[in-house]
């Protein structure tokens, strides 16, 4: 290890590896983290590596405050209300000194190793940690655009979409049809569509509808947890939920959101309320900076979540290609702390253990009936690979449900503490 | 990548009644940015997910124990303790033992 001055002035603390850590101009300078995007990867990246003081952070996001997409399936079903799923960043800025850029960051410039805002200012960076989420890819639907979207939503980022989605389901009258276009892989929370097609035909029963349906059409042939979603969907909504695969509709060949319609190979449906959740990509940021590869994502090393192209530069999130991990809030958590930890390693000295990942989905069918998914993930022959996983069973008692719903709701109030407080 | 090879530092709780836990606080305290996720660090007790921070080490070293080998049910909680070393384990129990509850 190389021994320099700043150890002894202490202000920037130990540097474990000088070699791989480019001197500051400044002796006394801390070094400078500079996260994009304040969603469950981003923010747990700069609560974790400010923590332990040391490292000055930046959090460059746009909103004062953030909805969760998680849970909001559950806004949608009326079991949570839209305040109970948005957490401010005033507690992590403050709490552990966190600067809160209030921009939308508009460029990287990886050879400076700058980040410019939308507004200007320019941030010099030691590391950079990229969290942006998703893009919608609009066109990967022909006829959907974000114009149509205003008449269709996606609501797949959450916040205005997702009041509006709720909005046009409670003013649907019985015989109403709802048809979802449901997303190709890969796409963030692959059972989210499902739950939400839960939760609409559970406001639909609850309000009493008895003839109302809702069309899936689906561009893959099978779905996340399918055998429980089918159960729980026969079981309280029977004959309200149609699903159909590429062999039964033939095809999605596009929606007009002037009239209203889908249109399959084999059908056209004239639908009250269409839920179009296309195909997705990584955050433009990230895709401008040539972060991501041909498939729209960025790949990462298994290890770190470093960026396979950028050594000063971590992805993580939904933006990332994390092998076996699905892109959950979850997981966008979890691979924050191993970011936290490798960025404060090379920059304050701290110490490292080997990468572990892991993830739970639960998703609520009907009120107390709750299912998850689950595994613990590793670096291993160059991805991060699932060492072991569980599901929910079909034939599931009542109780064990319920049990499961609780959980549901204890993690939410505990990865959203573990973000934002 | 570089781990660290500084010393371990390691401590030991001794829980009242029972054998006296070591382990490493440092890895403790990483592994358990895992359970955060889901155990609120209040202390409180809440429906769905227990409290565990400021519980007796020892008790902590058996109940993970009992999820490891599945003699406690609990799918989610079984596939996290799956993975656990006993190492791992005395380092969590030494961690979140030592944690006074936040509020
Ligand atoms: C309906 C639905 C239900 C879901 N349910 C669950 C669930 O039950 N459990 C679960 O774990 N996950 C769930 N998810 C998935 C989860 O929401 C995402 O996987 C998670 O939000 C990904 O986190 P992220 O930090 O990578 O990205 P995001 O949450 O998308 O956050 C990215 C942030 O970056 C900001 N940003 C983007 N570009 C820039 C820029 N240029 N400059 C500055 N800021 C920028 C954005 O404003 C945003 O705030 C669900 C998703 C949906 C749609
Ligand atoms: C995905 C959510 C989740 C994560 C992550 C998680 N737990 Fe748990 N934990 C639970 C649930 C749910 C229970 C209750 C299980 C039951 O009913 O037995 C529980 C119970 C426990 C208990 C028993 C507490 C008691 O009083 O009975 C201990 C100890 C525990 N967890 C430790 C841990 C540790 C240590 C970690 C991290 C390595 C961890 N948990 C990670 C969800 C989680």
């Amino acid at each position: 290890m190389t021994t320099n001055r700043r150890q002894f002035i202490g202000g920037a603390g130990a540097i474990a590896a000088a070699s791989s850590f480019p001197m500051p101009a400044i002796a006394q300078a801390k070094a400078k983290v500079v996260v994009i995007g304040g969603g469950p990867g981003g923010a747990t990246v700069a609560k974790y590596v400010a923590k332990d003081g040391g490292v000055d952070v930046t959090l460059v996001e746009p909103a004062r405050r953030f909805t969760t997409c998680f849970h909001s399936n559950l806004y949608l079903g009326g079991f949570r209300s839209f305040g109970s799923i948005t957490h401010s960043y005033d507690k992590i800025a403050k709490a552990y000194g966190i600067t809160h850029a209030r921009q939308l960051a508009a460029a990287i410039d990886r050879d400076k190793k700058t980040v410019r805002l939308a507004g200007g200012r320019v941030l010099p960076y030691d590391r950079l940690v990229v969290a942006p989420g998703i893009d919608i890819k609009f066109d990967s639907v022909p006829g959907y655009s974000e114009e149509a979207s205003k008449r269709m939503p996606h609501a797949w980022q959450a916040g205005p979409q997702t009041r509006l989605l709720r909005r046009q389901l409670l003013a649907l009258k019985d015989g109403a049809t709802i048809v979802m276009v449901a997303p190709p892989n890969p796409y963030r929370c692959p059972p989210g569509p499902y739950e939400r097609v839960s939760m609409m035909a559970h406001v639909l029963k609850a309000r009493g509808h008895k003839k109302s349906k809702i069309i899936v059409l689906d561009p893959k042939p099978n779905f996340s947890k399918q055998g429980l979603f089918v159960e729980g969907w026969q079981k309280h909504y029977p004959g309200m939920v149609e699903w159909q695969d590429p062999k039964m509709h033939g095809g999605i060949k596009g929606v007009d959101a002037k009239t209203m319609t889908v249109k399959t190979d084999l059908a056209e449906y004239k639908a009250n309320l269409v839920n179009v959740i296309p195909a997705q990509m990584a955050g433009k940021i990230a895709r401008d900076a040539g972060l991501a590869n041909q498939s729209g994502f960025c790949a990462i090393r298994p290890e770190s979540m470093k960026s396979t192209v950028d050594a000063n530069i971590y992805v993580l999130g939904d933006a990332s290609i994390a092998g076996d991990m699905p892109k959950s809030g979850f997981s966008a958590n979890s691979q924050a702390k191993v970011v936290a930890m490798m960025v404060r390693g090379e920059v304050a000295g701290g110490r490292t253990f080997p990468a572990r990942y892991s993830n739970t989905c639960w998703s609520l069918i009907e009120t107390d009936d709750t299912v998850k998914v689950g595994g613990a993930y590793e670096a291993k022959d160059g991805k991060i690979a699932a060492t072991s996983t569980f599901i929910s069973k079909t034939g599931e008692d009542a109780a064990l449900r319920k049990k499961t719903q609780e959980e549901n709701m204890a993690w939410y109030a505990g990865i959203t503490a573990d973000i934002w407080t | 990548m570089i781990f660290a090879a500084a010393a371990v530092a390691a401590a030991s709780v001794a829980a009242p009644g029972s054998a006296q836990v070591t382990g490493d606080r440092a890895l403790g305290q990483y592994l358990s940015s895992e359970c955060v996720t889901c155990h609120q660090l209040t202390g409180k007790q809440q429906p769905g997910i227990p409290a565990i921070d400021g519980k007796p080490a020892a008790s902590l070293v058996e109940q993970l124990n009992a999820y490891r080998t599945k003699q406690r049910p609990n799918e989610v909680m079984q596939n996290i303790a799956a993975r656990l070393s006993s190492d791992d384990i005395a380092a969590l129990a030494v961690y979140f033992s030592s944690l006074k509850p936040r509020n």
